[in-house]
């Protein structure tokens, strides 16, 4: 019986229909919390050195210097760098900034042509992840001792401030769960299995679903249990995972080729190659743990750059190209082979779940067999990763911001000192220009 | 000599020192004994020896019912369009004998009350004749020749004052308003603000703010009734929680509402539109006390589901259920303590711990027949309401089980309890801390009424969510109930759905709702007749109120104790139904 009842419910759900199909047990969850699992190795506080990173964090930029190191005059530095620099954008900061790679290319698109400024990455010897390569000579120890470690993306942003800081503490989880937790989107979770017993069963599926309802907050600004969340399916941001339970703890048994989550992030995608987890359905109903796998890492430097580069670099006190050569430097997996370029990075976040009710996009039924509905019929088409981030206010291109005019008033050949004209005569002369055919 | 102090339809500026007086007045008064008197020219109040003399008059004042919160703004609404702003504090209503609408007919209006009032009106009348709405309620060109203008105030006046007062204004009222209206106009080219200040006016006045119920001699006998236009009121605003429509108040003019045909087919009109559901709102809303969810408050460590959208849910949960079961499907009203049904949203969902089967906002939702779930009363709008902020409370719970279902009333305790062992709420079940009432016979006089049911329901936590356990122990929910063992809610349930107070109770409070006092003990025949009745018809809410409605005994007023009904009556002739016009 309840074979058969498995069997139709696969069957209907390869045929994208979303019948209620049914597992042995199941359990479901939301996303109330995740973030990357960088291991914090210092007592307190973002800055202070710890095991992880002896000397702290990066240092801060002089820009100063960074902008005679560009080539830039010490004069030009100086106004380039000052409040009342007419050609500032308001609020977004002065987009010649971009314009320090070699023959002042814009830094953002061609961070080959800047020196490599240096970013310094995790030194410690113990980080939170998977053995993603299956070699345990490689990589780092996990905290409970296990070696093989794979997670070259804490190598890369560990020291970083943005990164950096105790569990659920640090800028880059505050800021995007807040989002999240706001409303921008949501995760939900089903758990479901074949056996007897939920905490000890082989044949147990973990999915993560979009959905279209919003987290809702407890009266102590919690995420509140036992909400209801239906799946809107998607053709992109699904993920399953085969996986066994041993006393609750969820295990992978083996790496996913491919799984696509939304990331807590500007653009909030999330490709994982060889993926893998690790999450415990705890005695208070939570679900916790670590997710892993291989990221690309153009997409991590290409995002922060599209919301706009040079207030990117001011908010997270780092030079972007230092970004892009460490990511690239320590980039670790092909999905060419081992002889392929290196696109991707090994990568792990913590999880955290609180129980929910996860529905059929209709709402009908409790979805009770962890499944794919990326053939639904109303599933959202595949779209390849959006990298624009799209501000209400302004407009970016190549990481910089247009002005109130829809001018850039930056480039290689902009005029830097002394401005000999005001913003709206500039601002004149280009449209001038634009009209005869000259373009800004 | 008499001191008279005159009641006019206050306006404007000018108007607040003579309202204030009123409200002075009708503070300290009784405002439903007969201590004031109509006339068609002014509302007066009566010097004491005036009062003994009322009896002897074709019409007197027996009553003035303060508009509730929903009445005015379903007043506004009604007359000026739902996109009127109403935003404003409400002075807080006051309950007797178990309902607001019995204390309402005592309250008068505060000082930061009638503050209140004429922000509101104010705020109300600009929006009113703003530029993009005074075509829609000013029957002419604000800025056309003065002559014009004044003639279109005299129609806006008695149009809307009409409306407001729910009867046409008498002579006296439209004049005053007029001269509020002269006065503002005077020198002007652009009659806007005198318009503005004429509605300010209205909207203020009493007899806006307050039912007027006027009581008229039945033909050459002794007793008296409601008029028309007062029994047109007392219609709306039982049936829809709003002022009669034009309908309603043509059918007073021609006297229809003083023959039971007029008045049957009045009441079928109003229980057969949608604004029923208002009226049903309206009469829980007091039934239930649902007035506490304004001040209702969880400890969000022991219960973090709490939050104020679950309140709002939690209220707006138990009347949609009450309309849908008693109006939509027509239910038993004593399957309200038994049935699995519901109406939920997601946010109480969540707190139920139940999926959430919708993408609406509203749906109707069963309970599985296994669960303990017991109608109304393990809902959470009942389960919150009386309980404590951290934690149940069978006692508050079982008083309010007697005194809202049952018109049972529960004295409060004796000001020395020592209340220090139920409160230690960190170890065992409440059920153990309560022991002392049982066994303390000055206690158990009372919590023998209160707590077998509030224990029975202590499957349900502060917030109405499902427990097995109280600090680790298991809950005891047996009752003996009267003699009677019952278990956990669906027990209670059946308990006072087999419990014929409970049906004579919603009678005895659907009459005095309507009636706006508390029921007087001669009426007891009266009020089981209506009880048989309700019975016969199957315990249809639709067909309670039916019968209450078209019954005579409804309008009846009596002359106050201690008053004489009449004295020489050889020269009064029967009235003709009072017009309330000039």
């Amino acid at each position: 019986m309840k074979l058969a009842s498995r069997l139709i419910s696969l069957t209907l759900a390869a045929a994208g229909l979303s019948a209620p199909a049914l597992a042995d047990w199941s359990k479901s969850y939301v996303i109330e919390w995740y973030e990357p699992a960088h291991y914090y190795g210092a007592d307190t506080g973002i800055t202070y050195p710890g095991t992880d990173c002896p000397a702290g964090t990066n240092p801060e930029i002089d820009w100063e210097e960074v902008l005679v190191r560009s080539g830039y005059t010490e004069e030009e530095a100086k106004w380039l760098l000052h409040p009342e620099h007419p050609y500032r954008v308001p609020n977004h900061g002065q987009n010649q900034m971009a314009f320090r790679g070699e023959g002042r290319a814009n830094v953002f698109m061609e961070p080959w042509t800047y020196p490599d400024p240096g970013l310094v990455g995790v030194s410690g010897e113990i980080s939170e992840g998977f053995d993603l390569d299956g070699n345990p000579k490689t990589g780092f120890v996990s905290p409970d001792g296990v070696p093989g470690i794979d997670n070259e993306f804490y190598r890369t942003t560990g020291c970083w401030k943005y990164y950096r800081g105790p569990e659920r503490r640090s800028y880059v989880a505050e800021s995007w769960n807040d989002r999240m937790r706001e409303g921008s989107w949501t995760v939900a979770i089903v758990v479901s299995g074949e056996g007897e017993d939920p905490m000890n069963d082989d044949n147990v599926t973990v999915a993560f679903y979009d959905s279209p309802e919003a987290l809702v907050k407890d009266g102590n600004g919690d995420i509140a249990r036992d909400y209801t969340f239906t799946v809107k399916p998607n053709a992109k941001f699904e993920a399953l995972f085969d996986a066994r339970t041993e006393n609750g703890r969820i295990i992978s048994t083996k790496a996913m080729d491919e799984v696509w989550i939304r990331d807590p992030s500007y653009t909030k995608e999330l490709q994982l190659l060889k993926a893998q987890l690790d999450l415990s359905m705890n005695e208070d109903g939570t679900l916790t743990g670590l997710v892993g796998g291989y990221r690309p890492w153009e997409p991590v430097h290409d995002q922060l750059v599209d919301a706009r580069g040079t207030v990117i670099e001011s908010l997270t006190w780092i030079e972007l190209p230092s970004l892009w050569y460490a990511l690239k430097r320590n980039a670790d997996y092909s999905p060419e082979g081992t002889d392929g370029e290196k696109t991707h990075i090994s990568y792990a976040m913590r999880v955290s779940a609180v129980p929910a009710y996860v529905m059929l996009e209709d709402a009908s039924e409790q979805v009770q067999l962890a499944t794919s509905f990326r053939n639904a019929p109303t599933a959202e088409p595949w779209a390849p990763i959006e990298i624009a981030v799209k501000f209400s206010s302004v407009s970016v291109e190549q990481g910089i911001v247009r002005g109130e005019h829809g001018f850039i008033f930056a480039g290689p050949d902009a005029p830097i000192i002394p401005p000999d004209l005001t913003r709206d005569e500039l601002a004149a002369q280009t449209m001038e220009k634009m009209a005869a055919g000259g373009g800004q | 000599m008499l001191r008279r102090l005159i009641i006019p339809g206050l306006a404007g500026f000018a108007a607040i020192g003579g309202l204030l007086s009123y409200t002075a007045f009708a503070e300290g008064g009784k405002s439903s004994s007969a201590i004031v008197v109509a006339s068609n020219e002014l509302a007066t109040v009566l010097a004491p020896e005036e009062l003994e003399q009322v009896g002897e008059r074709e019409s007197f004042i027996s009553a003035y019912r303060r508009l509730t919160e929903s009445q005015y703004r379903h007043a506004i609404a009604d007359i000026f369009g739902d996109d009127i702003k109403v935003e404003a504090r409400f002075e807080p209503e006051r309950r007797e004998e178990g309902l607001q609408a019995v204390g309402n007919a005592q309250l008068s209006v505060t000082t930061s009350g009638l503050e209140q009032y004429y922000s509101l009106a104010r705020s109300i009348s600009r929006q009113v004749v703003s530029a993009e709405r005074e075509t829609d309620y000013l029957p002419c060109d604000v800025t056309s020749s003065k002559d014009a203008a004044r003639k279109c105030a005299d129609e806006f006046v008695q149009e809307i004052g009409g409306k407001l007062y729910r009867r046409p204004l008498t002579k006296a009222e439209r004049t005053l308003t007029l001269t509020i209206w002269d006065a503002s106009a005077e020198g002007k080219d652009d009659y806007t603000q005198a318009f503005e200040h004429a509605l300010t006016s209205l909207l203020i006045s009493p007899e806006f703010l307050f039912r007027t119920e006027v009581a008229e001699r039945v033909d050459d006998s002794d007793a008296f009734q409601l008029d028309a236009y007062s029994k047109a009121s007392r219609l709306a605003f039982y049936l829809w929680d709003s002022p009669p429509d034009a309908e309603l108040l043509e059918a007073a003019a021609r006297g229809d509402l003083n023959t039971l045909d007029g008045l049957s087919v009045q009441v079928e009109r109003l229980l057969d539109s949608p604004r029923f559901d208002l009226g049903v709102r309206a009469f829980f809303t007091d039934m239930l006390h649902f007035e506490s969810f304004e001040t209702l408050t969880k400890d969000t460590m022991t219960y973090p589901k709490f939050s104020q959208a679950v309140a709002d849910s939690a209220r707006e949960e138990t009347l949609r259920f009450l309309i849908q079961h008693l109006v939509d499907d027509e239910g038993d009203y004593r399957d309200i303590f038994t049935t699995k049904k519901t109406v939920l949203n997601r946010t109480l969902a969540a707190v139920y711990n139940v999926p959430y089967p919708s993408r609406e906002e509203w749906t109707t939702y069963e309970f599985d027949e296994d669960t303990e779930r017991s109608g109304i009363l393990t809902q959470v709008s009942f389960a919150a309401l009386f309980s404590h902020p951290g934690s149940s409370s069978p006692t508050l719970r079982g008083k309010h089980l007697q005194e809202i279902f049952q018109c049972t009333k529960i004295p409060d305790p004796p000001a020395d309890v020592d209340f220090s062992k139920v409160q230690a709420i960190e170890e065992g079940t409440v059920r153990e801390r309560l022991d002392a009432h049982r066994t303390d016979p000055t206690c158990a006089s009372c919590h023998i009424l209160m707590d077998p049911a509030g224990l029975a329901l202590e499957n349900f936590d502060s917030l109405g969510q499902f427990r097995t356990l109280e600090n680790g122990d298991p809950i005891d929910v047996s009752a003996d109930i009267f003699g009677q063992e019952y278990s956990g809610a669906t027990g209670v349930g059946e308990y006072m759905k087999s419990n014929p107070q409970v049906v004579s109770c919603v009678v005895q409070k659907a009459y005095a709702y309507g009636k706006g006092r508390k029921n007087d003990y001669r009426e007891g025949q009266f009020l089981n007749s209506k009880t048989e009745e309700f019975a016969d018809a199957g315990y249809q809410l639709k067909d309670l109120f039916r019968s209450l409605l078209t019954d005579p005994k409804f309008y009846e007023v009596e002359v106050p104790e201690g008053l004489s009904a009449r004295t020489d009556s050889a020269s009064l002739t029967t009235k003709a139904p009072a017009s309330g016009g000039n």
